[in-house]
């Protein structure tokens, strides 16, 4: 298997793209088609891969320009990374690239040099396309559709894998059609447009060697950093000086105390960058005159952290009525059982019986040490995401 | 609603102006004004309130900065008031070495993809705060010149839907000359209006389809001079009819 390293996707592509597949990232002509791509071909030349990058919009020179945005230096893949150079002889300028399609208009001239590249290359190369819309544009759209199959099926018979951006134009339909029959995988991007645009979205809409078709995340670009799934909401309540304020500290990156209203509402904002996650979290004050705006923001939120002082049994009852609450929101959830380094310190289990949390998820953290909160952090966006699209929008 | 193209007898012609949020086609060959009406739609733009974005293939968005400058006075405001956005598709093609902070940097006419993101990431910071604004691009016949028309036409569809959607009144120009008729024809199609220009021996002459109501649908005469076009041919005034 070959990963695309795009968070979440290798797991709902049943572990990334295996050896002799093609995978097209079909694109909505409001976003950007190139970001996918290079992240898959970054993500492999990280991992030690050969990769061929083979760029038909814009010139060479950019690509390093490109690398460095997203803060990746292409100088240490020297070797690995290897160029065809698509655009050059388009506008008639010379290449210093290893490789160069000599009649770009031409698709036998991609053939003849991906053939080149083969025979050179050793097996299991990943080879990535920007863009295949630029190909047809340029060789005509049946043409270059019938010569990108054979492309695929020699790239196939040498175990490699090639992966395309393509932006889906207003192509007529049989060419739509036909373009989701030559590849063996698409994956879908689109904008997500609310007020603003919120960030974009990927779904997986073909995997013919089988993995979770239907699939949604949520995400966003980010230079640098690349792509990230993105998690516009989680909010962190509890009783007053469970530790929600350690908690949010100990695991964002950036953390503001927002004050509004002078001091009777303090809301509390930090940004979690983790394991491919970009998540907003928000905390409320656990006084009881907070509870309308717990109320409020529990509502819109697309995760909740309930973060209880493992230490103060009395305050079990008033745990068990939020997490009542929550529940009737069908909003994703984890327990945070905190202060686990106070004497007296309840259990994770004896906190779920008292308090009658079932199966819930309940993690184990000590906030003032950094201990858990990461692991309580991905726990609950694991469970954003097993909702499907529940992270969009 | 009609918003000012900034040349005072174009405007009378067109009944007041170009309809807001739609797209025209500006055709004409080299150096007869295109550029002149270009400039002052911007203007006018500007002195009504309306932010303005520049696509530009043809010359670095310094040169275009410098020449608005020329036009109207208050130019270098109204962009340090973030009323300026412009999308360079020229400079780093020919290896200039730009920079600004209203500029995004598209390296290739080819690069339709990025000129698409570049564009509509600009139309909504400016649709969240301004209830239109205008955009020029100059030029798609760079564009057809660096791939093909069925291409351009497809990009076309998406960036002149987008651009209604997100409150844009734009002007897209071709040059006369630079392509087969078939192409031209393609292009108007996805155009509400199409602002022609020739040179008829040593007349020059303006004309307008669709655009609107307009005065008059035949070639007036024009003569070009510095920064503004003077509509001389006659047509009659019926604004009072």
């Amino acid at each position: 298997m070959i990963e695309t390293g795009i968070p979440k996707m290798d797991e709902y592509l049943g572990g990334g793209i295996p050896e002799g597949k093609s995978l097209l990232f079909y694109t909505s002509p409001e976003v950007e088609e190139s970001n996918m791509g290079i992240h898959v071909l970054h993500h492999n030349l990280e991992k030690g891969k050969n990769c061929v990058y083979v760029v038909s919009k814009s010139s060479p020179k950019q690509i390093e320009q490109s690398f460095r945005e997203f803060g990746w230096d292409i100088k240490k893949y020297e070797g690995r990374l290897h160029i065809v150079d698509g655009y050059s002889r388009l506008i008639g300028a010379p290449s210093d690239e290893e490789y160069v399609i000599l009649e770009p208009h031409d698709i036998l001239s991609y053939e003849d040099v991906m053939d080149e590249v083969m025979e050179t290359l050793s097996e299991n190369t990943v080879f990535v396309f920007d863009s295949l819309s630029t190909i047809m544009d340029l060789c005509g759209e049946r043409e270059a559709l019938q010569g990108i199959s054979r492309i695929n099926e020699a790239i196939g018979r040498k175990g490699g894998v090639a992966v395309y951006d393509f932006t889906a134009w207003p192509y007529k339909e049989s060419i739509i059609y036909r373009i989701k029959r030559v590849f063996d995988g698409i994956v879908e991007i689109n904008p997500i447009v609310g007020e603003t645009l919120m960030g974009q979205k990927y779904t997986i809409s073909k995997v013919d060697w089988g993995g979770k078709e239907g699939k949604s995340v949520m995400f966003r670009i980010y230079r640098p950093g690349g792509v990230k799934i993105y998690i516009p909401k989680i909010v962190v309540m509890g009783p007053f000086r469970s530790g929600k304020t350690t908690f949010i500290k100990a695991i964002s990156q950036r953390f503001t105390s927002v004050d509004r209203l002078g001091a009777t509402v303090a809301i509390e904002h930090g940004t979690v960058d983790h394991g491919g996650y970009r998540a907003e979290i928000f905390g409320i004050p656990g006084q009881a005159r907070f509870s309308p705006l717990v109320e409020k923001l529990g509502l819109s939120a697309t995760g909740i952290m309930l973060v209880v002082d493992s230490s103060k049994r009395e305050e079990m009852g008033e745990v068990s009525r939020m997490l009542e609450n929550i529940r009737s929101k069908n909003t994703p959830y984890v327990i945070v059982a905190n202060k686990q380094d106070l004497p007296g310190a309840m259990s994770d289990y004896e906190i779920k019986e008292v308090i009658g949390a079932g199966d819930a998820t309940i993690v184990k953290t000590v906030a003032t040490e950094g201990r858990g909160v990461m692991e309580a952090f991905l726990a609950l966006a694991e469970k954003i995401l097993e909702g499907g699209d529940s992270n969009v929008g | 609603m009609l918003v000012k193209t900034g040349i005072d007898r174009l405007d009378e012609l067109l009944k007041g102006g170009i309809p807001a949020v739609t797209n025209t086609l500006l055709y004409a060959p080299p150096f007869i004004g295109k550029e002149t009406i270009l400039k002052n739609f911007v203007s006018s733009g500007l002195d009504e309130g309306e932010p303005v974005i520049f696509v530009l293939t043809d010359k670095s968005f310094s040169e275009m900065r410098e020449e608005m400058r020329g036009v109207n006075s208050n130019f270098l405001d109204y962009e340090n008031e973030g009323k300026v956005k412009y999308i360079d598709v020229y400079s780093k093609g020919v290896e200039l070495q730009e920079e600004g902070q209203n500029v995004v940097f598209v390296d290739s006419p080819i690069n339709r993809e990025r000129i698409t993101a570049s564009i509509i990431s600009t139309e909504r910071e400016f649709s969240k705060k301004y209830e239109r604004h205008r955009l020029v691009f100059d030029s798609i016949s760079t564009l057809i010149v660096y791939s093909d028309a069925k291409a351009v036409f497809r990009f076309l569809q998406v960036v002149s839907g987008t651009c209604k959607r997100l409150g844009a009144t734009s002007i897209f120009s071709m040059t006369r000359g630079m392509h087969e008729e078939i192409e031209v024809q393609t292009i108007k199609h996805l155009m509400d209006g199409v602002i022609e220009m020739r040179e008829e021996g040593s007349r020059m002459q303006i004309r307008v389809q669709g655009c609107g109501e307009v005065v008059s649908r035949n070639w007036i005469d024009y003569v070009l001079e510095k920064d503004q076009i003077k509509l001389t041919g006659a047509f009659r005034m019926s604004r009072v009819a």
